[in-house]
């Protein structure tokens, strides 16, 4: 079981333009982390409360809609996050080196 | 015993004491309360039932007057008493019972209780015993039960009285009120946020703390956290995968690549290759999806180096999710053919090497949702051929073996089929059997097919018994051409201005692809006669597995050999020579060549296991001619037929 998930993350993080992936809680406790474990705290409060803040966005604006993706694209790079009832998983890449 | 003795007499005389003060107080108190009369029936109702259970502690004391422990009784007898008389004042309430308290007061607490105004002194002297009570302790909870409530309501009007006598409140009044409850509501908002704000704050200020390792390990090992994982995953490979960036500057000057000449070159996508179900197998089919154009599905046979796992597998490809498939379908044993159902966009169906028919759907899990019994009624025979036929209502599956049996299935009832045909051709040198190897339906007809053999010969078979030719081979028509078993068979896609439904191609290992016109059902000839191919085509080096036209353009159709060719040939151009010809993969023999719906991209499924996706691009593009030069140039190989010699 942990060893498919392993792999999935390996795949994931091996991809060319793939900085980082973390897996959170909906705490955002980290489960699993490609990242130190300070940076990926740091993620983990952050996002997650903006995961959060989206997600009642959403929902206030019409009630029966739900969030399903977010995808946040800066200057340096782009952070995609595919949140779940219970869990959340991060990955931040860098979309130039990924579209050579 | 004389201590004792002395102890009892000594008891006895206060008892007697106690006694005598009590009925004195008694007596005073009664004279009070008569005079007072204050609590009225109820000190009536009090003294009556002091008197009853003051008789039955005068039972139980006079029941034992002489044993020392009875003296002790006696003594707890008359403790009780004195309890039960101070605390009677005290409570008025008849629920509780004779308190059960434990005797452990000291004769100290006796006489102070005892000191206590307005109790009366309980007769203690002895009545005569009627019957012996058992005195003993228990608690009782006081519970109040509420009464029911009994809802009542009249059965004629129903509204209430005063709805037909308010007068129509104006429409400022109402639009007041509204903004009042507007106000309110806002209000009460606000103030939930305010506080909700002051929450957030907290939590943040919180000390946030990580996971431990247990924690961690318990929620991998869930398996809502596996499917969330899977799911997510999908979603954020398939949009790694974007080439495109939406937020390209244009204004910005870049260095413009020379440009791929792509004008004569098919261009590779991508292949199809997952490490865990694809190494060692080979494909055995490969089938594009009407319903969702980005997916495919492959079928592979055995692994032979691993035994635990399952024999055959199905692979449902996603074009944006190069890495990994999208669904991975098990079978017991080998899967020789797979394809979409063409009229239920979750049903994937495939035909195995035990002769069962499997059906997968992609809502469900990784075993086959469907299966055709191991019986004598399906195939008993590996199943090559699989075809849909019909309309959305009304379909069916026909499918193929190779011991002749040709079975026509409907997708809810598998466990027989609706009808099954053996193929026999009794003017066969060995066996009655024919050995279909693959099987096609013109486009549009559902009642007689073509089925190539592993003799190297195609018959005509109809399903059904028709006015002027029984169901089963065609015994007459014998399409004779190849010289080793046919390998694919496929006829031309109904589309276009012009009609060529009756051509259709085979190859086989004879290294050759061949071109047939289909004699009509209906103009059976009554002696057995042979019918020769239009043409040959001879390019290839190796045996030739697969042939498809390609469904958008009429000239165009594609073979694959076991050389790890790829051959696209353009009949308006050139029909000795393919018109691109590529080397795919490793040099491993191409098994099976599927086109796209819409006739840009072929899947090549090749012995390695992986699934070559390869676009064709400009060449898949039909102009308006080509309907008629191919017409020309069949009628021109129809003539050439006609004429041998005149070439």
């Amino acid at each position: 079981m942990t060893f498919e998930i392993d792999e999935t993350l390996k795949r994931l993080s091996s991809r060319r333009g793939v900085k980082a992936v973390v897996i959170l809680n909906s705490e955002g406790q980290a489960i699993r982390s490609t990242l130190d474990e300070e940076l990926t705290k740091q993620y983990g409060q952050l996002i997650s409360s903006l995961v959060q803040q989206a997600r009642t966005t959403v929902a206030t604006l019409d009630d029966q809609n739900d969030l399903t993706f977010l995808r946040v694209r800066t200057k340096k790079h782009e952070i995609m996050i595919a949140p779940d009832h219970e869990y959340l998983l991060i990955v931040v890449q860098n979309p130039q080196e990924a579209m050579q | 015993m004389d201590r004792r003795k002395e102890e009892l007499e000594k008891k006895r005389q206060k008892l007697a004491e106690l006694r005598r003060a009590r009925e004195e107080r008694r007596a005073v108190l009664e004279s009070q309360s008569n005079q007072t009369q204050s609590s009225g029936s109820s000190s009536s109702t009090n003294n009556k039932d002091r008197k009853a259970i003051d008789d039955l502690v005068a039972l139980v004391l006079g029941e034992r007057p002489s044993t020392p422990s009875a003296g002790g009784a006696s003594d707890r007898g008359s403790d009780t008493g004195s309890e039960f008389t101070a605390s009677r004042p005290a409570s008025s309430n008849f629920g509780y019972s004779i308190p059960g308290t434990p005797v452990s007061e000291s004769n100290g607490n006796r006489s102070s209780i005892i000191s206590q105004p307005g109790a009366p002194a309980t007769p203690v002297s002895s009545a005569a015993p009627r019957y012996v009570a058992e005195l003993s302790e228990f608690q009782t909870a006081a519970v109040d039960i509420p009464p029911l409530e009994k809802v009542e309501y009249s059965k004629e009007i129903q509204t209430s009285e005063g709805s037909f006598d308010t007068p129509q409140k104006s429409e400022e009044e109402i639009r007041k009120e509204i903004m009042d409850e507007i106000e309110m509501l806002e209000k009460e908002r606000e103030a939930e946020l305010e506080e909700e704000r002051k929450r957030a704050e907290l939590e943040k200020v919180e000390e946030f703390q990580a996971l431990s390792e247990d924690e961690k390990k318990l929620i991998l090992a869930s398996p809502e956290f596996l499917e969330f994982i899977d799911t997510s995953s999908k979603f954020v490979e398939r949009a790694l995968n974007e080439t495109y960036d939406f937020m390209k500057d244009y204004t910005l000057g870049i260095d413009v690549d020379s440009d791929e000449n792509s004008g004569k070159r098919v261009k590779f996508v991508c292949d199809f290759w997952d490490e865990k179900w694809s190494r060692n197998r080979s494909v055995t089919d490969v089938n594009w999806s009407t319903k969702y154009p980005e997916l495919l599905v492959s079928s592979h046979n055995k692994n032979p180096a691993t035994v635990n796992e399952p024999d055959g597998v199905a692979l449902v490809w996603n074009l944006h999710l190069q890495d990994r498939p999208e669904f991975v379908f098990h079978s017991q044993s080998d899967v020789l053919s797979v394809m979409f159902s063409k009229f239920h966009p979750n049903y994937v169906i495939g035909g195995t090497y035990s002769g069962q028919i499997v059906l997968w759907d992609t809502r469900a899990k990784s075993l086959p949702v469907l299966k055709t019994p191991l019986s004598a009624g399906g195939h008993t025979h590996p199943v090559y051929s699989l075809e849909m036929v019909g309309t959305q209502n009304a379909h069916n599956l026909i499918t193929g073996s190779t011991d002749g049996f040709v079975c026509s299935w409907q997708l809810d009832m598998l466990a027989q089929p609706q009808d099954y045909l053996e193929l026999l051709h009794p003017s066969h040198n060995k066996t009655d059997e024919v050995s279909v190897t693959c099987l096609g339906f013109p486009d549009n007809e559902t009642t007689t097919f073509w089925v190539g053999t592993e003799e190297g010969n195609v018959y005509q078979a109809g399903r059904y018994d028709q006015a002027g030719s029984k169901a089963g081979i065609n015994q007459t028509d014998t399409y004779k051409g190849h010289y080793g078993s046919v390998t694919g068979l496929h006829f031309h896609p109904l589309y276009g201005s012009v009609d060529f439904s009756d051509l259709f191609l085979t190859c086989s290992v004879d290294w050759t692809v061949k071109l047939w016109r289909a004699k009509s059902a209906s103009k059976t000839s009554s002696q057995p006669t042979n019918i020769t191919p239009l043409y040959s085509f001879e390019h290839a080096d190796d045996y030739v597995y697969d042939v498809k036209w390609s469904p958008s353009h009429p000239a165009l159709f594609g073979s694959v050999d076991g050389n790890g060719q790829f051959d696209l040939w353009n009949l308006n151009a050139d029909t000795e020579e393919p018109f691109v010809s590529t080397s795919v993969g490793s040099g491993r023999a191409l098994n099976k060549l599927a086109w796209d719906k819409e006739g840009n991209k072929t899947a090549i499924g090749s012995s390695d296991g992986r699934v070559y996706v390869y676009d064709i691009g400009e060449i898949a593009n039909p102009k308006q001619d080509d309907w008629h030069l191919l017409q020309k140039n069949v009628s021109e190989m129809i003539t050439n037929q006609e004429n041998p010699g005149t070439k």
